[in-house]
């Protein structure tokens, strides 16, 4: 009879770790979900040109700070011919054509590798200022 | 999987470790990259080290050829160090190298520069170029220094020979306004301009001349030294005597 009244405690503990469990993933499926609806623009995609280079600029999300201003969030990815930036979180300005963080950052080229606290991209991607505490690695 | 990489390599702190053949470079206010003008600048504390040689400094600017890792010149400014597996090592307020040309410089009060067995002092500049194998030093009472002769001048200009991985010294051309010295493990010698020519081991020394060695004590305008036999002539012009004076003292 003990044996019993021990099985069914345990199967009901069981059942209710299963369903809480689930309920979790439910509901950080609904929080992504929200996340991803509060992003003003979702995807963005866009260029940087000037006479010398392109530079594509992708993320998971975006959103609108002001006019001018959008907060570019989750895989940001600059990508030139010349080198590449990951980021998360990426301040961009479309009127003055400037991207700023204050997150780690990677810049990838050939044969280089840049990692710092967060970078500035100015004009036009002429300048690139990587800021804090960095290291730079060259393969010869 | 990629995720997982990508939170892996952002979350973890500032340290790519260098792999042979890498050349590591970090900064504690990081990098300014001028993509048009091809040079980026690395600010504070910077240390930078290769297989072949380790460089320190406040600030430092480096010029690229193709890409940011075709570095062909070095201008390191603020506490400046640099060691080279190639016995180059040097201190100073700043030092630029050439990579391509093979040119070092080093500039500022008490700056050295240790190059194989010649060792260099200045409180302005001294410039070796690898390629021409000539050397100079300027600034106030500038030390050239090798295992057999240090000088003393304002202005050291030379040439060398490298044999074996040793600096030979093979010309030079010494100046001072005031009076430069040379000392040799047998004498001690000043005046205001100085040649040496390793070819025949000969110095000449011009204006006020001094020679000191172990007895006696030469002045003169001019002297022809031959370190060799150790033999010497000396000259004046101008109505100028030549004065030697003989100490007979340590042959009593």
């Amino acid at each position: 009879m003990l044996i019993l009244i021990f099985v069914s405690i345990f199967l009901i503990l069981i059942i209710f770790l299963f369903q809480s469990g689930q309920m979790k993933k439910l509901e950080i499926k609904e929080f992504q979900a929200i996340k991803n609806v509060n992003y003003d623009i979702s995807q963005p995609k866009f260029t940087i040109n000037n006479y010398k280079r392109k530079i594509s600029v992708s993320a998971k999300g975006g959103n609108f700070i002001n006019k001018d201003e959008i907060m570019l969030q989750e895989d940001v990815k600059f990508n030139s011919r010349k080198f590449k930036i990951l980021s998360n979180n990426v301040l961009f300005n479309k009127k003055k054509q400037t991207a700023k963080s204050d997150t780690s950052s990677i810049f990838i080229s050939n044969k280089t590798k840049i990692k710092s606290e967060g970078f500035d991209l100015i004009e036009n991607g002429d300048v690139i200022k990587f800021n804090g505490k960095t290291e730079l690695i060259i393969t010869k | 999987m990629k995720k997982i990489i990508l939170i892996l390599i952002f979350i973890s702190p500032i340290s790519i470790a260098r792999e042979k053949g890498q050349i590591e470079i970090t900064t504690n206010q990081g990098i300014e990259v001028f993509q048009n003008e091809k040079y980026y600048l690395l600010k504070d504390n910077v240390n930078i080290v290769s297989d072949d040689f380790e460089l320190n400094a406040d600030l430092v600017k480096a010029y690229f050829e193709k890409d940011l890792y075709d570095i062909s010149k070095i201008e390191a400014t603020g506490n400046a160090k640099l060691s080279s597996i190639k016995n180059i090592a040097a201190i100073g307020q700043k030092i630029y190298f050439s990579i391509n040309d093979q040119q070092i410089q080093v500039e500022g009060e008490n700056s050295n520069l240790n190059f194989n067995n010649l060792d260099m002092f200045s409180n302005k500049l001294i410039l070796v170029d690898n390629i021409k194998k000539n050397f100079i030093l300027k600034g106030k009472s500038s030390i050239l220094k090798t295992e057999e002769i240090k000088i003393v001048a304002s202005l050291i200009t030379g040439k060398y020979i490298n044999i074996n991985d040793v600096n030979e010294i093979k010309e030079l051309d010494i100046k001072d306004e005031n009076q430069l010295s040379i000392t040799t493990k047998t004498a001690k010698m000043f005046s205001k301009k100085a040649k040496f020519n390793k070819k025949n081991d000969i110095i000449e020394l011009f204006e006020n001349v001094k020679i000191i060695r172990v007895n006696e004590i030469v002045e003169a305008e001019y002297a022809y030294i031959d370190l060799i036999n150790e033999s010497y002539k000396v000259s004046s012009k101008n109505n100028k005597k030549v004065k030697l004076l003989i100490d007979n003292k340590t042959n009593e």
